[in-house]
């Protein structure tokens, strides 16, 4: 099964090679310097590259760019730069991983976007491994200085208002929408918030150019993505793989009943559809793919994440705060078998509900999961019901953090 | 306008206060609870508070300049915005200027929020809680009336009005703070078997 990762025959960009973190001198032997271009060559070479935000939301890069160094000229304050380290996905490794084995390229990609935009502030946010990477800061000599900040354990908390917030000092809890992070983020300033990966992609944008960085993936989808594999019974790996490249050769899928594609905001597809799927940036989320098993219970991993969620939602909007915790109490009951009344029909009524209707897009990322668990495990939901579960081994298989 | 004129027109425009602040208090309770006056839609509660503040700011004034013009009561300009420094009741029309104080904070604020922020605007308004029943001491005080059946019964449902619907409001309060999602998860999760 670890065939399925040598598989990938692409030198990867990203990860240091022989999985040994790279100090600065390293760094530089291998990537050679950076150049800092002027800030529109360089914007047009990130268009031209077409590389999207890593973070989940697959948003162009360049245009984020362009509006938050077009919003500083408008505003006349200079913008504010942060690094999303936050991965606050639990199932996701690749931030935490990249961040670990190679800093420096963050690091890099965190000064190309600040000389893009005109930033005169950057922030480096992440959960863990701060005391690490400031050490690494203390090693370079920056244009402008990158502060890390530590963030709590919430899912939320990388949610680009809230990781905004909280850097500029306050809660880290999503604000509304309007005006958004890139007109008025941290300290009021324009804002531009960018996922670690995307930054380090752009460091070798600016390095090697968008040419260059068009040799992988597709034309519609350009270059590659960190994944984080969960295979029951391996170690979970973090694997850089092209865009377009079939899901199949990148998590194996015999014997498997459905991977989870996207994370926890992301959807159930059954494993045999899955296995012909392109990697693709809209429907991969921030990259976690998670291999389910047939002899385990699909409606019980999703009980279990559902009210995980439902204990992250903020509280701040009334259908997150009241929907989630009844979708997740009323799933509890269909993951086990028994009789499931209007349960079924409830849970498609409160999806419908809350989805669209957050601050946020906690409640709609948690719908898409509901959704897609319905419709891939609808035979294990009709065994539910006849009072069988088809799953012979119950040990829980996703992460979820202890509730505290 | 003789002096008698004066007194009359300023008892009546107190009283008038009194009655018309209570409402706009009462009415600002509504708007945070999101409450629905018979016969309006859901915004003309607020529209209600918003206008009526404006109506009672209109006799505050009133009030205040039949004060200071009557000449039976030596009432400067000054004495109306700096409190305590009169030589006329300094306690009593003390009071009444820092509730003045205090609303015309409330009013510039509201005026500006959309310049200030609504936090900024959040945190003032709060004064209005404090302006309005030290107004209340003031017209106890300072009232010719007090004493009389009228005057009484009309400060006692005031009175009576506002305590209630601030208990409301608290117990409102009390009962969001208490809803999060690990309490709102234990009920759905306690109503199933």
């Amino acid at each position: 099964m670890t065939a399925t990762v040598s598989d990938l025959h692409m030198s990867p960009r990203l990860l240091a090679p022989g999985g040994a973190p790279a100090d600065l001198t390293t760094h530089e032997q291998r990537y050679g310097p950076l150049p800092y271009g002027d800030p529109a060559a360089l914007l047009r070479a990130v268009a031209e590259s077409g590389l999207t935000g890593r973070g989940g939301a697959a948003f162009p890069a360049h245009r984020k760019l362009a509006a938050v160094a077009e919003a500083g000229r408008r505003t006349g304050r200079a913008p504010v730069v942060v690094a999303n380290g936050a991965e606050s996905e639990p199932a996701s490794r690749k931030d935490r991983t990249l961040l670990a084995l190679s800093p420096h390229l963050v690091l890099d990609g965190l000064q190309v976007a600040a000389r893009a935009v005109g930033a005169a502030a950057a922030y480096l946010a992440v959960e863990e491994g701060a005391s690490y990477l400031e050490s690494a800061l203390a090693h370079r000599r920056d244009p402008v200085a990158v502060q890390v900040v530590r963030l709590p354990k919430r899912f939320l908390a990388g949610q680009s208002s809230a990781l905004a917030r909280f850097v500029g000092g306050g809660a880290a809890l999503p604000a509304h929408q309007n005006p958004p992070v890139r007109e008025r983020g941290v300290g009021k300033a324009p804002t531009l918030v960018q996922n670690v990966e995307t930054l380090a992609h752009l460091a070798l944008v600016a390095r090697y150019g968008a040419h260059w960085f068009r040799t992988a993936g597709t034309p519609a989808q350009p270059g590659s993505a960190l994944c984080t594999v969960h295979v029951p019974g391996y170690e979970l790996r973090v694997v850089e793989a092209p865009f377009g490249m079939p899901l199949g050769r990148i998590v194996p899928v015999d014997g498997m009943s459905a991977v989870l594609l996207g994370g926890y905001h992301g959807a159930w597809i059954p494993a045999a559809e899955a296995a012909q799927l392109p990697l693709d940036a809209t429907t991969t989320g921030a990259g976690v793919l998670a291999a389910l098993p047939a002899d385990r219970c699909g409606l019980a991993e999703t009980a279990r994440v559902l009210r995980y969620l439902a204990l992250q939602s903020a509280g701040q909007c009334g259908p997150c705060l009241n929907g989630l915790p009844r979708i997740a109490a009323a799933f509890q009951t269909l993951a086990a078998p028994g009789p499931q009344g209007t349960d079924r029909a409830d849970i498609a009524r409160w999806a419908g509900l809350v989805e669209g209707r957050g601050a946020c897009h906690h409640p709609d990322g948690t719908v898409r999961l509901v959704r897609s668990a319905l419709t891939t495990f609808t035979p294990e939901l009709d065994a539910h019901a006849r009072g069988l579960c088809t799953a012979t081994d119950r040990t829980p298989l996703l992460p979820v953090p202890q509730e505290h | 306008m003789t002096s008698e004129t004066l007194w009359y027109a300023n008892r009546a425009t107190g009283a008038v206060c009194l009655v018309l602040f209570t409402v706009v208090v009462l009415l600002g309770i509504a708007v945070r609870l999101r409450g629905k006056i018979p016969g309006l839609p859901r915004f003309g509660t607020v529209s209600l508070h918003r206008t009526l503040s404006l109506s009672a700011t209109a006799f505050l004034a009133l009030h205040i300049a039949f004060a200071v013009i009557d000449s039976y009561v030596g009432i400067s300009v000054l004495d109306v915005l700096v409190p305590f420094a009169s030589d006329y009741q300094p306690i009593w029309l003390g009071l009444g200027t820092v509730a003045l104080d205090l609303m015309l904070a409330v009013l510039v604020t509201s005026l500006l929020r959309a310049r200030i922020g609504h936090r900024t605007w959040r945190a003032v308004h709060w004064l209005a809680y404090v302006s309005w029943p030290v107004a209340l001491v003031h017209g106890i005080g300072i009232g010719t009336d007090s004493g009389t059946d009228w005057m009484t019964w009309l400060t006692v449902s005031c009175v009576a009005a506002v305590v209630a619907a601030f208990g409301i409001r608290v117990a409102h309060s009390a009962r969001a703070a208490r809803r999060t999602p690990a309490a709102l998860l234990r009920t759905a999760e306690g109503a199933r078997p």
